[in-house]
């Protein structure tokens, strides 16, 4: 194309250069013998028209006519110029409507400048689109007067398709790789081909079911979009497999209709209403292609030309197919990564306890914001169990993501479970566990906070994690020592830390995604809005305190939680609660609190 | 939509020492600018690195995590890193919370 584009240009200055000569031919063909001229330009591949001053043609070459559709050069001289343009519509570039004085030959005998001039030409009954561009220059007689304009017209068809089709494939690329959200690419990649491409573009995706579900409708007309929606609304989710849509589902072959008429219209109407919503959105030409991986059809994409007039042709379908190509990646893509989540995140969740453990004389509670972004499936977790002395509480946050990081948990689980039958001490459970973690081939840290309950007695551990709060009608104290992050650090060590549980007093234990959670701005929940909540909370149940807090935290956030939250809280129930008939052992605990320090 | 934490990181090297300011949040959102330009600026793992944190207003356990791998990898590959700790108080809580503060190489302020 480029070097035709040369010779083209070449050509041109040549006509310029030897205006003279040109000049002189010219008159000759004024006074009738234009056999010399034509010789010169009638064999050029590219048409050249040559105008009077009032823009009736004077010349034409074979091409010029072969262009414009006419048979013989009689039969174009007694064609009015408007005429042949009204065949047409005309449009620039941009899109924008092309009048008859907009063209470089009109313009030039308005004593205009006249730039080159590319514009796409749809054949009013063909639908046939051509990209042409006219070049003029003057002819002026021995006074200096423009006695006619010579226009040269290349029709550069291909190599603008070319550019159009490899910018929306680029673009429509570009769009589906830019997110997991698959609906909203598709969505984007509809607009995109409105109008470049086709008037209206539809994208349908077909269910597990095998129900259809139309996920974007591009319309390039604001106001026949919401005919162009309800068109789409009233295709029934099953369609017709023998015909349209409902074949290409089936089928996986695409389709083309370079031309629709109205008996086609009338044929594949639903009812009165469809047929008058077809006639309405003066469907012209349709594309329909399929979005395919290997045997399996996702959905397909629907181009359609109407307003524009213009035949969807065999390249429009070429270039549907590698949109639609891409767009089944994308969705498979998509799909495959947000099962993936939805599996890190079920295995995080099920290695939370189902049910907290009720412990005689306290209340248990807890609360779960999972993390919200797919791919941050974090690794906050806790668990409550009965060990050889007493309760085990743990909580923890393994850094990390998705399968990985719940596989970690289990470990971490399961590591103290087991060794919470030989060993009461927390600090050691902790020990242990870092050693098991340091074992592992890659990096796997963790935090973990260690509670051991007997009774009043409490006993804890922390390795990297915020320390517990102890929460008392009118306190809120932060209880323990910050040991060392485990599985991260060598020679380490944890330390136990002895607590007593008042009566009516509450131990809550949390990870950051509460303090860390983000609000507006630059803010932070914070330990000082956990402190206030919990203060203003204290003479709450847990389980009412654990809802209130979760409200809060949600409330504070501005956006999704991009981090796990956890928390929970261990309350000792105050004297007065009444007694519970299985609470013997606790009966006896309490005696043993109300002895000396009572 | 989740909006990522702001993160800004320079870098000069002098002397076969690259020096690496963050200033911002250091979280999941932005530990991957910071491992961009540090690993762009070890590459080959010739090069000691200062680490300088004097400007981070907040760290979670990714950020923390970073920094755990950072020094396993200068230990692996041989070459020095030292680390500047956050001033801000609820980073450096982090560090002190985790005993990173203790463990990880840490040091005064690198010259601006």
């Amino acid at each position: 194309m480029a070097s035709h584009r040369v010779e083209l240009s070449e050509r041109l200055r040549m006509v310029e250069n030897d205006r003279e000569q040109l000049v002189e031919e010219l008159r000759g063909l004024l006074r009738g013998s234009e056999r010399r001229f034509d010789a010169v330009v009638g064999s050029l591949g590219d048409a050249v028209t040559i105008r009077d001053r009032e823009h009736r043609f004077i010349y034409a070459n074979a091409a010029a006519l072969a262009h414009l559709g006419f048979d013989s050069w009689e039969q174009l001289r007694e064609t009015a110029p408007e005429t042949i343009m009204s065949d047409y519509l005309v449009s620039g570039e941009d899109g924008r409507e092309i009048a008859m004085e907009d063209i470089p030959s009109v313009r030039i005998l308005r004593g205009e400048p006249a730039e080159p001039l590319l514009i796409r030409t749809v054949h009013r009954n063909t639908g046939e689109q051509r990209w042409n561009l006219l070049k003029a220059a003057p002819l002026l007689g021995e006074g200096g007067e423009v006695e006619a304009t010579i226009m040269i017209i290349e029709e550069v068809t291909e190599r603008k398709r070319t550019e159009l089709h490899s910018t929306f494939l680029a673009r429509a690329s570009d769009a589906l790789a830019s997110s997991l959200d698959y609906e909203q690419t598709l969505r984007n990649v509809a607009e995109l081909a409105v109008p470049e491409i086709a008037d209206w573009c539809a994208v349908d995706l077909l269910g597990e079911d095998g129900a259809r579900r139309t996920v974007a409708v591009a319309h390039v007309d604001p106001e026949q979009l919401s005919l162009a929606r309800e068109l789409r609304s009233r295709v029934p989710d099953r369609l017709d497999p023998e015909q349209g849509l409902g074949r290409v589902l089936r089928t996986g072959e695409p389709e083309l209709y370079e031309r629709i008429t109205d008996e086609m219209l009338a044929q594949a109407a639903l009812d009165e209403r469809h047929l008058q919503l077809l006639r309405r959105l003066r469907f012209r030409s349709l594309v329909i292609v399929p979005m395919r991986l290997g045997e399996r059809i996702l959905g397909a994409m629907t181009l359609v030309s109407a307003e524009s007039a213009r035949a969807l042709d065999r390249h429009d379908l070429r270039l549907a197919e590698q949109v639609a190509a891409r767009a089944a990646v994308a969705i498979e893509n998509s799909r495959l990564y947000s099962e993936r989540s939805a599996i890190a995140r079920t295995l995080q969740q099920s290695l939370l306890p189902e049910q907290l453990p009720e412990i005689p004389g306290c209340e248990l509670s807890s609360l779960y914001l999972p993390a919200q972004r797919a791919s941050l499936v974090g690794g906050d977790f806790y668990d409550v169990w009965a060990a050889a002395e007493g309760w085990m509480l743990v909580i923890g946050d393994v850094t990390g993501k998705g399968v990985e990081a719940a596989a970690l948990t289990a470990l971490v689980r399961h590591t103290l479970r087991a060794a919470s039958e030989f060993d009461t001490s927390p600090a050691r459970l902790l020990a242990l566990l870092d050693a098991t973690l340091k074992k592992r081939p890659s990096l796997s840290v963790c935090t973990a906070l260690c509670l051991r309950v007997q009774g009043d007695t409490a006993t804890l551990a922390v390795g990297g994690h915020p320390l517990p709060l102890l929460v008392a009608p009118g306190q809120v104290r932060a209880l323990g020592q910050h040991g060392p992050l485990l599985g991260a650090f060598p020679e380490v060590r944890w330390q136990d830390f002895t607590l007593r549980l008042e009566p009516g007093s509450t131990l809550v234990a949390y990870t950051d995604g509460i303090t860390d959670a983000r609000g507006e701005g630059e803010a932070r929940f914070g330990l000082a809005r956990l402190r206030d909540t919990l203060q203003e909370l204290a003479e709450r149940p847990a389980a009412e305190m654990m809802q209130v807090l979760a409200a809060r935290v949600e409330r504070f956030q501005a956006g999704a939680h991009t981090d796990d939250t956890a928390a929970i809280a261990l309350r000792r129930l105050p004297r007065r609660a009444p007694e519970r008939p299985h609470s013997g052992r606790l009966s006896a605990l309490r005696q043993r609190s109300l002895g000396p320090s009572a | 939509m989740v909006r990522p934490g702001r993160l800004d990181v320079r870098e000069r090297v002098e002397r076969g020492t690259v020096t690496v300011w963050v200033e911002g949040e250091l979280d999941l959102s932005t530990i991957p600018v910071l491992e961009q330009h540090v690993d762009a600026q070890i590459g080959g793992g010739r090069t000691a690195l200062t680490l300088d944190m004097s400007g981070v207003t907040f760290m979670d356990s990714s950020g923390l995590r970073y920094l755990i791998v950072l020094n396993e990898r200068a230990q692996r590959e041989g070459w020095p890193v030292s680390l500047v700790a956050p001033a801000h108080e609820s980073a450096r809580l982090v560090l002190e919370m985790t005993g990173a503060d203790r463990a990880l190489p840490f040091r005064g302020p690198a010259r601006p």
